[in-house]
């Protein structure tokens, strides 16, 4: 390594701009399509509603592009270039932290995968109108359901480690107390998520909508 | 005229300190270090730098300290340098301080001091119980700034084997192995400086770190450099015993109150906690009431072996006393004494907060070492440097606590100074000297590898030396007998004809520490037998040297400094007076008022 | 029982960085108190396999024995840790010893820690004083910053946090925690925080800050207990706020 390289370099501002879009907008989006999907629990009326309020709001493929697709498809596939220029070794060194480095590449790659397919069921093949109804036949397969639960779970798990990576590594908190409590944050943003997306396909599966009292038709 | 140029040999705090003079006086400098210098044997420093700032308002002069340094050594030490070292003490603080060393601070965000063995004034600066590491720490990173700058050439994980001494018999540079390749090189300097630190290996274990062998000065004292006052060895009051190594128990612990005491009863079984204050045996407190369990460490080691060996009231019958630092508040011990303890609990597996310590005396630092002269630390060889450890200039028969840093660094200092000076100064510099002479000396010491490396003998290395440390340990350290030590320089004399068949279990050349230790092994004999044969010589006690049957201090024959010569292969002493001209010689007891 | 107690030995070989790796086991006699250095030693004065067969003393780096100098880190059963402090009665056996992983090989257990060196330089690891002639006192400090400091300047750069980090590796020129922690340390000194925009500038540079990614194991492996993470985290803020303040107001 040179010794008079000093200028902050591309390498830097990619991986700022990889943590950042974690939270922004990506962790954002996470939180706010969780939220509206779980209109489901409401009723199919109430779903197919929100569904519609947001296929109809203005700017629309700027807006899925430049604050969902894109920065995702940045967070993923940079993701992916960090993780190959790592090497785990939870196996030697199996302490927590470890841990969470290692699974935090694995469910990232999962949720990455499982983003891109849900994607294409779910916004390419409905040409971004799906319904309650759509939804509901699409768990109907198996195999669906296992992936729903699977990607739902790795993106939560994944969106609380990234908040947790994210405070300790622009110094938010700095302390080891800090960074503990930190840590606790993370884990509940991971299991809030992991209770809702599931409480979710639920929903779906067994068209159970523990809300449906809250709803007044329009 | 070519620009001169330093080679200093030894990358501790004295090394370090003579590069970055020599840098800023732009002389560059080619930096020899066996370890990285960062590794060197000055981290393992603990207490604390002494410099009389009166910085408690107690009346702290700086000749106060110079008195102490003085009265401490015993009225060995030539006074002149060491009345300019005390007074220069101030000024090294101030410069650490600007050099970021982490000191421990007063509210004010003044420097704090303690209170450290041999005097009564809280004159010792400290960073936590790692003061050396922190001291060498900033050396290093200022070291390692001019040598970004390009003003110094470090050569890590080299060896030095021999200087280059031309038939003026003046130094032009050294010959010195690259302990990975094992090639063997000569490099020119104008001048050389020395710093090579302590010779602890010599006695086997020590508190001292492994490449501490003494064999660059004895090396250099078998090309005609003189070697003064090597009898005089210090042996650590409070050590914690070890199979490895004797692991320092700092004086800080008793400069922080700590206190040194023995169960009155010998066949006492209580855990020392229980035992009730009225059956301890605070000897030092008892013996020596003005300054209890900070006396010098000579006073306190004799003290202890005197309550092991005569008293027989070590604990459990063993070696050892309790070092109690249990009644010091947690707190106080977390911010001032935490490194030290933590040694303790990770080597021994005993909480020392909880429990006294167990501690024994430990060789620990050599008073002697390359002669050099009152002025600027020249060697009797012109172009010859030393500072450090590895020089005998300022502690006398006995060194004070905390006295080390300041002495390295002043010494190193002064050094790298007066060697830059003569280097601009040389009429003809070493670019003049024939390259024959570099030549011949690589010739050399490539046929001493070529012979040890092919030789086929049954002694071990390893074994010579672990029987070299244990007569120097029995015979050579606390108490001196003439016929013990007539028969442990005996014992060395075998020792170094057994060397001739010497036997190495790694012939290859590549990274071959055996090799090393084998050339560093015949060195230490010679040293050794230096040392042995000057504590024969001198029928007195005076500071570390200590001998039952000459008790008393006896300046009518015996103020003068050893100065051991290499004369056709073989050792010779001589004297030469001690100048007094400061504070003339009184008695030294530190039971009574002095 | 004492008497007879043996210590089982295994030593990854390897005679120079283009030669091949073996094993070795030796077996010793137990004492107390041993620890991994007194091992090796003992294997010096007697280079015999457990099998009887001959061989040559090991060759590994070590100082001071009293954990400061930084020198004999090593893999010891698969751990990145100090010899000197390891003792035999708290390990496993058969004890397995191994040079560092990540560091360049020279022979045996000794490896070439330079890189770390190189980085402290590239940081501007020091407080750039004018010069060692007498100038007065340095900057006064306060008790608190003392307190916060003296931990990062026990730093004995062994290498621990960068063998166990998993960034550390042969794609990637990161720094380490133990770099980033001196800089902070630097940063915190008055006069030191003079340099501190190109610290942090270094930083930013390739191998910088960027490439940790809170995995954390470095804090559990500094064997002086340094606040790597603290360290990591605050120099992290800082070097943001630099980039970001830099490219807005310049």
């Amino acid at each position: 390594m040179s010794s008079t390289a000093t200028r902050p370099d591309t390498s830097y501002f990619l991986r700022k701009l990889h943590s950042f879009t974690g939270v922004l907008p990506v962790g954002a989006f996470l939180a706010e399509h969780f939220w509206s999907n779980s209109a489901a629990l409401v009723n199919a009326a109430k779903y197919d509603e929100v569904s519609r309020d947001l296929q109809t709001i203005p700017f629309r493929p700027f807006v899925e592009w430049g604050v969902i697709f894109l920065p995702m498809l940045f967070h993923g596939v940079y993701g992916v270039y960090i993780w190959l220029r790592g090497k785990s070794n939870v196996s030697a060194y199996p302490w927590v932290g470890n841990w969470l480095y290692a699974t935090q590449r694995h469910t990232g790659l999962i949720a990455f995968a499982y983003i891109g397919w849900h994607l294409y069921t779910e916004r390419w093949l409905t040409h971004g109108k799906s319904t309650y109804a759509t939804v509901e036949s699409d768990m109907q397969n198996p195999w669906y359901l296992l992936f729903f639960v699977v990607g739902i779970l790795a993106s939560s798990f994944h969106l609380g480690v990234g908040i947790w990576n994210f405070l300790c590594k622009w110094g938010l908190v700095a302390t080891a107390k800090a960074q503990q409590a930190a840590g606790r944050l993370g884990v509940v943003v991971g299991v809030v998520f992991s209770i809702v997306g599931i409480l979710i396909v639920i929903s779906f599966r067994l068209n159970w909508h523990p809300f449906a009292s809250y709803y007044i038709s329009k | 005229m070519t620009q001169p140029k330093i080679i200093v040999v030894g990358g501790g705090l004295a090394g370090l300190m003579a590069t970055i003079r020599a840098a800023e006086a732009g002389v560059p400098v080619d930096l020899f270090s066996i370890v990285p210098v960062k590794r060197s044997h000055s981290v393992c420093a603990q207490g604390g730098i002494n410099a009389a700032k009166n910085q408690k308002g107690e009346g702290d002069t700086t000749d106060k300290h110079f008195d102490d340094t003085i009265y401490g050594g015993d009225f060995l030490a030539n006074q002149p340098l060491v009345k300019r070292m005390c007074e220069a003490a101030p000024g090294i603080i101030d410069l650490l301080d600007r050099m970021g060393v982490m000191f421990n601070r007063t509210s004010e965000g003044l420097l704090d001091y303690r209170r450290f063995g041999g005097t009564l004034y809280h004159r010792t600066a400290f960073a936590g119980a790692t003061t050396g590491q922190q001291l060498l720490y900033a050396l290093d990173e200022q070291v390692r700034r001019h040598e970004a700058e390009g003003k110094v050439r470090k050569f890590e994980g080299w060896t030095f084997l021999s200087t280059v001494i031309d038939e003026g018999r003046i130094c032009r540079g050294i010959c010195a192995m690259d302990l990975r390749t094992m090639e063997v090189k000569t490099f020119a300097a104008d001048a050389a400086i020395f710093a090579t630190g302590g010779i602890g290996a010599i006695f086997g274990r020590s508190t001292n770190s492994v490449v501490c062998t003494g064999s660059a000065q004895s090396a250099l004292f078998q090309q005609g450099v003189d070697y003064a006052n090597g009898e005089f060895i210090q042996v650590h009051p409070t050590a914690i015993p070890g199979e490895d190594k004797l692991r320092l128990m700092s004086e800080s612990a008793r400069g922080e109150g700590g206190r040194v005491w023995v169960p009155r009863n010998p066949a006492e079984k209580r855990r020392p906690k229980d035992v009730p204050e009225a059956e301890r045996f605070y000897f030092l407190e008892e013996w020596y009431p003005k300054y209890g369990n900070l006396v010098p460490r000579d006073i306190a080691t004799r003290a202890i072996h005197r309550i092991v060996y005569q008293e027989k009231l070590g604990l459990d019958g063993q070696a050892a006393v309790y070092l109690d630092v249990t009644q010091i508040p947690r707190e106080t011990l977390k911010r001032k004494l935490e490194g030290i303890l933590e040694i303790y609990e990770k080597f021994l597996g005993v909480d020392p907060r909880e429990e006294p310590m167990k501690v024994f005396p430990g060789m620990h630092y050599t008073m002697g070492g390359i002669w050099v002269n009152g002025e600027d630390q020249a060697s009797n060889v012109p172009g010859i440097y030393a500072a450090g450890e590895c020089e005998y200039q300022y502690h006398g028969a006995n060194r004070l606590g905390a006295n080390s840093l300041v002495s390295c660094i002043f010494g190193g200092g002064l050094a790298g100074a007066a060697a830059s000076k003569y280097a601009k100064n040389l009429e003809r510099g070493a670019a003049s000297t024939s390259s024959a002479a570099f030549d011949a000396e690589k010739k050399r010491q490539e046929k001493k590898n070529q012979k040890l490396l092919s030789q086929d003998g049954s002694e071990n290395p390893i074994t010579i030396w672990r029987e070299l440390g244990d007569v120097m340990t029995e015979h050579v350290t606390v108490t001196r007998i003439n016929k013990n030590l007539e028969a442990a320089d005996a014992k060395l004399r075998t020792l170094q004809e057994r060397y001739k068949k010497i036997n190495l279990s790694d012939r290859t050349k590549w990274s071959n520490q055996t090799l090393n230790f084998a050339r560093e092994l015949e060195n230490m004999l010679i040293l050794a037998r230096v040392i042995t044969l000057g504590a024969v010589a001198r029928n007195e006690s005076r500071g570390a040297h200590y001998k039952p049957d000459f008790p008393d201090r006896d300046d009518a024959n015996w103020l003068k400094t050893t100065r051991a010569k290499w004369v056709n292969c073989d050792i010779q002493l001589t004297y030469e007076p001690v100048d007094v001209t400061l504070i003339k010689p009184r008695a030294r007891r530190y039971d009574a008022v002095k | 029982m004492a008497e007879t107690k043996q210590v089982i030995i295994r030593v990854k070989r390897q005679a120079g960085p283009k030669e091949p790796a073996r094993w070795e086991d030796f077996s010793l006699k137990w004492r107390p108190s041993m620890n991994a250095i007194i091992c090796l030693r003992d294997i010096a004065e007697n280079p015999v396999t457990r099998d009887g067969k001959k061989t040559t003393p090991i060759t590994y780096d070590s100082n001071c024995l009293e954990e400061i100098c930084g020198s004999c880190a090593m893999l010891i059963n698969g751990k990145a840790r100090m010899a000197c402090s390891a003792l035999v009665d708290h390990l496993e056996q058969p004890i397995r010893l191994e040079p560092m992983s990540k560091f360049p090989l020279v022979r045996d257990l000794a490896v070439d820690r330079q890189f770390m060196f190189e980085s402290l330089k590239r940081v501007k690891a020091w407080i750039p004083i004018d010069g060692t002639y007498d100038l007065g006192e340095g900057p006064r400090v306060s008790p608190e910053v003392q307190e916060k400091g003296y931990p990062l300047s026990n730093c004995i750069t062994c290498g621990n946090c960068l063998e166990v980090c998993p960034q550390v590796n042969e794609h990637n020129q990161f720094v380490g925690a133990a770099i980033i922690s001196q800089v902070r340390l630097f940063n915190m000194h008055p006069t030191g925080a003079m340099n501190k925009r190109e610290r942090l500038e270094a930083l930013m540079g390739p191998g910088g800050i960027q490439e940790c990614a809170n995995a954390q194991n470095c804090v559990h492996a500094c064997p002086k207990g340094i606040p790597l993470t603290e360290s990591i985290a605050e120099v992290n803020r800082d070097a943001w706020k630099q980039a970001l303040l830099g490219w807005l107001l310049g």
